[in-house]
């Protein structure tokens, strides 16, 4: 697959550079922002993949998350891709901004218009690695994956449904429930349809409740000020209960003073990225 | 004209009061000033010719033009600036013949070579835009005020500036220059940029053109600039370099001049010793000689004598010559047997002699090396450098010399130490228990082993299984008291004795004790330990036990934990990394950290700053981990209680750090202020128990934080 570099910078280093390539699963054009650090000049390197939240493009996270520095002295790649597929002229997929374009839920969409195009959690899980494995110098039997909010819910999916896949894992506040919030009962019922048991398939907390594989050891931050959280579309503690219940190690750090915002994540990326290199360089 | 007058009219505002001459309607006047008064009948014959021209704009323009080259002329000797010869002297040249009015229209068409868009560029100085100009209103004032501060601009810079660029011109009054021809590299009016040679050319705004011409100034100054700076670099380099030579030049002569002179005084030694060794051959050959020679003499006179007596013997009567005869014959006989040496005892011939000159060729030689260093000097003998067996010695070098290599000798001095009555002292014992250490150093403690005071103790150590089996031993001396911090490497097995010292000399050694520089090793301290816990036999152990009957609290104390039921650690007092892990039971209500060695005794861990911990409580199913200091701790939740913390204590980076070992989870980091050392602190707020481990590495994954 054809990949055509948009832009490039250096930072720390190393270069971040953002793509765009014809998507099979997504049938559109998607652009996706990969960080390679120096380390990456002479050999290859762990991959870690971010999954942005609701409203963003692969834009966000690098020019506001601050994580240069870290994933340079930690020699990570980081690649950060669109958060759904642009520019399908799907009826009704710009009207709000939870649902459909920037909102794609990491899922495969069962329900028409959006089974053609909505495809992320095959995206992120398959087309994406595979065309980083063949065009970066990554090894691919090094990945971790983190996000924020609705990429915080990708993240964790991606893991538990994927187990022995990634390293480690981590969330920014992430919708741990999406079954039982808002955001999710909107995306679920317009991508899966009514049928609640497809649902859970893409609900962390249900996940971890089947969850059978090997250790994973999650960090979660949460912004205590966090707007979100205090509306009830994050539920971060059904999903601490379920890992208490079924013993996956996790450490959830309720911080105080911090919302939702860019400013947050920035605050702690450097003990996220710590965190992933702790698994990845071991 | 009218247009000129407009325009003369137009830029009177701009008209600066000591160039009002300029102004048209002052060509008639007195108020001619008296700058140029030798100019003022030829620039009114011009204005005169050019009235009466009656020409096209060009004409107009040529005038103008001239008008001002007059000027700008004046200006170039009146600001000194006669190094601008393409300005002076083009308008000279210009000026001086072409007066007639005929002159103008082709003039001023000819006038688009480089040298006059030199000058117009230079008119315009800094503000150079077309609007200003107008319509080629050269012969105003204002173009003059323009012209006189871009001379003060200019002054001074380069002369290839004036090259450069072209800045437009305006040849008609309809149509000024406003474009710039990249290509030609000339101003020219946008309507040419259709017609003529410039159809195919780029073209870009005047504006832009000036910018550019600005910019390349601007580099060419810059560059300029930074060459002053490197010439002025390489200048200091060469003075230094310069004064290098000469040292190295004085060096070099000293050194010749001396091993000269001994080779000098080398011959002219052995040319004595020569001169004289040969003057004794002379004379002992001499000497032989004349031997010889007085010995021949006395043979001959001997020979002579017998001669004669033999002749008088012929002539006797023939009884009396028998007689003799028989006599004579014996005589004879005897005087002719003794030999006589008729060999020439020294030969007149001096064999030739053999000069030795090596010793000089070697002096020749030695030249060219190195001169031997001057002596060392010992330092004097530090503290702590000697053992019983071994000396540290320090010397330091004459900073001129060159040395390849040192030799060091010695020899034993007779010790004066005064009455060896006194018996030595026994040895010390080594409190093996208290022995702290970690991967850098070791704190040392023991007991006297003596009734009477000892003057000093002696550590020995050695290294356990080093290669040099006959063991180096490091020893540390004069330690005044009965403890001793000794910094060691890392990763290592040292086995370590003291020596008490006193008048009568040192003490055998002490039993040994191993210490290993893996991790760090500490012992509870039962003296802050609350009366209800209990430490095991090896000091890692802490219990509290199950007790029906409620106690008292004990009073009050200062080192004794009396509210919170607690018990410190004696870490060593060495600022680094250290590292220790404590294992717990899920159900188990615990709290472990590190705390200053006064914290308050009144208060529970954590409840102040001297102290930083974690806690965990276990209560309705539920786990709670707090991390406290000073009574606040962030909202922590963690999912998998740990059954074992490591505790990784870092004095550099300011951080106390907590994890789940089995996971090698990070559970939490503290920042903490550490201006003073810190002890490990354990409570128990339950029955229970807890054990501790050290001597451990940091794990791996320990390391990334």
């Amino acid at each position: 697959m054809a990949l055509k570099q948009i832009s490039s910078n250096k930072c720390f280093g190393g270069l971040q550079k953002v793509f765009e390539h014809d998507s099979v699963e997504l049938n559109c054009k998607m652009k996706f922002a990969v960080y390679l650090p120096p380390k990456a000049e002479t050999g290859k390197c762990p991959a870690l993949y971010w999954l942005s939240g609701l409203t963003c493009t692969e834009q966000n996270f690098i020019s506001k998350s601050g994580y240069h520095q870290a994933a340079s002295e930690h020699g990570l790649v980081v690649i950060a891709p669109d958060t759904s597929p642009r520019g399908c002229n799907i009826k009704g997929e710009d009207e709000s901004w939870d649902f459909g374009t920037g909102a794609g839920f990491y899922v495969d969409a069962t329900e028409d218009p959006w089974k053609t195009n909505y495809r992320m959690y095959s995206y992120v899980t398959e087309e994406l690695p595979q065309l980083i494995n063949a065009n970066f110098p990554v090894d691919p039997q090094r990945t971790s994956i983190f996000g924020h909010s609705m990429g915080g819910h990708g993240a964790l999916i991606c893991a538990l449904k994927n187990p022995g896949k990634y390293k480690s894992v981590s969330a920014f506040a992430p919708i741990c429930n999406p079954v039982l919030c808002p955001w999710g009962k909107k995306a679920f019922s317009g991508y899966l349809g009514t049928d609640q048991s497809k649902w859970k398939a893409y609900d962390a907390t249900h996940l971890v409740k089947s969850y059978p594989g090997s250790q994973l050891d999650i960090l979660i931050d949460q912004g205590k000020d966090d707007q979100f959280l205090l509306d009830g579309q994050l539920l971060p503690d059904n999903f601490i209960a379920a890992c208490t219940e079924k013993k996956i190690p996790v450490v959830f750090r309720l911080q105080e003073g911090y919302d939702h915002s860019y400013y947050f994540i920035a605050t702690f990326i450097t003990d996220h990225i710590r965190h992933h290199a702790k698994y990845l360089n071991a | 004209m009218e247009e000129e007058s407009g325009e003369e009219l137009g830029l009177d505002r701009s008209t600066p009061k000591d160039f009002h001459f300029y102004h048209m309607d002052l060509y008639d006047s007195e108020d001619r000033p008296q700058l140029f008064p030798e100019e003022n009948p030829r620039m009114r014959k011009e204005v005169v010719q050019a009235e009466t021209a009656n020409e096209s704009t060009g004409a107009g323009d040529g005038k103008a033009q001239s008008d001002l080259r007059e000027e700008v002329e004046e200006l170039v000797h009146l600001y000194g600036l006669e190094d601008d010869h393409e300005l002076g002297d083009e308008f000279v040249d210009e000026n001086m013949p072409k007066m007639g009015v005929s002159e103008y229209p082709p003039y001023g068409m000819k006038r688009r070579d480089p040298a006059r868009e030199q000058r117009d560029w230079r008119l315009s100085g800094e503000a150079a835009e077309a609007e200003d100009l107008g319509f080629g209103g050269w012969g105003s004032a204002g173009q003059c005020q323009d012209l006189r501060e871009v001379y003060r601009y200019t002054h001074g810079r380069a002369s290839e500036e004036y090259e450069c660029y072209v800045i437009p011109e305006e040849e008609d009054e309809e149509e000024a220059a406003d474009v710039f021809c990249v290509t030609c590299k000339t101003p020219i009016r946008a309507f040419q940029k259709v017609f003529d040679e410039h159809k195919e050319h780029e073209v870009i705004p005047l504006s832009e053109a000036l910018e550019s011409a600005k910019d390349e100034i601007h580099k060419n100054m810059y560059k300029l600039e930074k060459q002053i700076i490197d010439m002025e670099n390489f200048a200091n380099h060469l003075e230094e370099v310069f004064i290098t030579v000469e040292e190295n030049f004085g060096k070099q002569e000293q050194n010749f001049e001396s091993h000269y002179n001994e080779i000098l005084e080398t011959l002219a030694q052995k040319y004595e010793e020569k001169i004289q060794a040969l003057g004794e051959k002379k004379k002992e050959r001499l000497e032989a000689l004349y031997g010889q020679l007085v010995s021949c003499g006395e043979n001959l006179d001997t020979c002579k004598e017998l001669m004669e007596t033999i002749e008088e013997m012929c002539h006797e009567e023939k009884v009396d010559f028998i007689k003799d005869a028989v006599a004579m014959a014996d005589r004879l006989g005897k005087f002719l047997k003794t030999k006589t040496d008729v060999e020439i005892s020294a030969q007149p011939d001096f064999e030739d002699q053999t000069l030795d000159f090596s010793d000089v060729e070697q002096l020749m030689d030695s030249i060219n090396t190195i001169p031997a260093p001057s002596a060392p000097v010992i330092n004097p003998q530090a503290p702590n450098s000697a053992t019983g067996s071994s000396v540290r010695v320090c010397w330091s070098l004459y900073s001129d010399d060159t040395v390849e290599s040192y030799q060091l000798s010695y020899r034993p001095v007779q010790d004066s130490s005064p009455g060896k009555d006194q018996a030595a002292p026994s040895p010390p014992i080594i409190k093996t228990k208290e022995i702290r250490s970690c991967e850098e150093a070791v704190l040392i403690c023991w007991e006297s082993g003596n009734l009477n005071p000892v003057d000093s103790y002696t550590v020995e150590l050695t290294q356990a299984e080093s290669p040099e089996a006959s063991g180096v031993t490091e020893s540390v001396v004069g330690i005044p008291t009965c403890e001793s911090l000794v910094q060691l490497q890392p990763g290592q097995s040292y086995i370590i004795y003291v020596r008490a010292l006193n008048m009568g000399g040192p003490s055998v050694r002490s039993e040994p004790a191993t210490v290993h520089t893996i991790g760090s090793y500490f012992r509870l301290n039962k003296d802050t330990c609350h009366p209800w816990l209990a430490i095991s036999q090896d000091g890692l152990t802490i219990i509290r036990s199950e007790r029906s009957t409620p106690r008292r609290e004990p009073p009050p104390s200062d080192t004794r934990f009396t509210r919170c039921v607690a018990v410190m650690g004696n870490l060593i007092p060495v600022r680094g990394h250290h590292y220790w892990e404590v294992e717990v039971n899920e159900h188990l209500d615990y709290t472990v950290g590190v705390a200053f060695e006064d914290v308050p005794k009144q208060e529970d861990l954590g409840a102040n700053c001297l102290s930083w911990c974690m806690r965990h409580t276990f209560a309705s199913s539920r786990h709670k981990y707090e991390f406290l200091h000073n009574r606040t701790t962030p909202d922590i939740r963690i999912t998998v209680p740990p059954k074992k913390i490591g505790i990784l204590l870092d004095y550099e980076n300011s951080k106390l750090s907590f994890f789940n070992v089995d996971l090698s989870q990070h559970l939490y980091t503290f920042s903490c202020q550490l201006h003073k050392f810190v002890h490990p602190c354990f409570s128990l707020e339950k029955p229970g128990c807890l054990k501790i481990h050290n001597g451990i590495s940091m794990p791996k994954h320990v390391t990334f934080y």
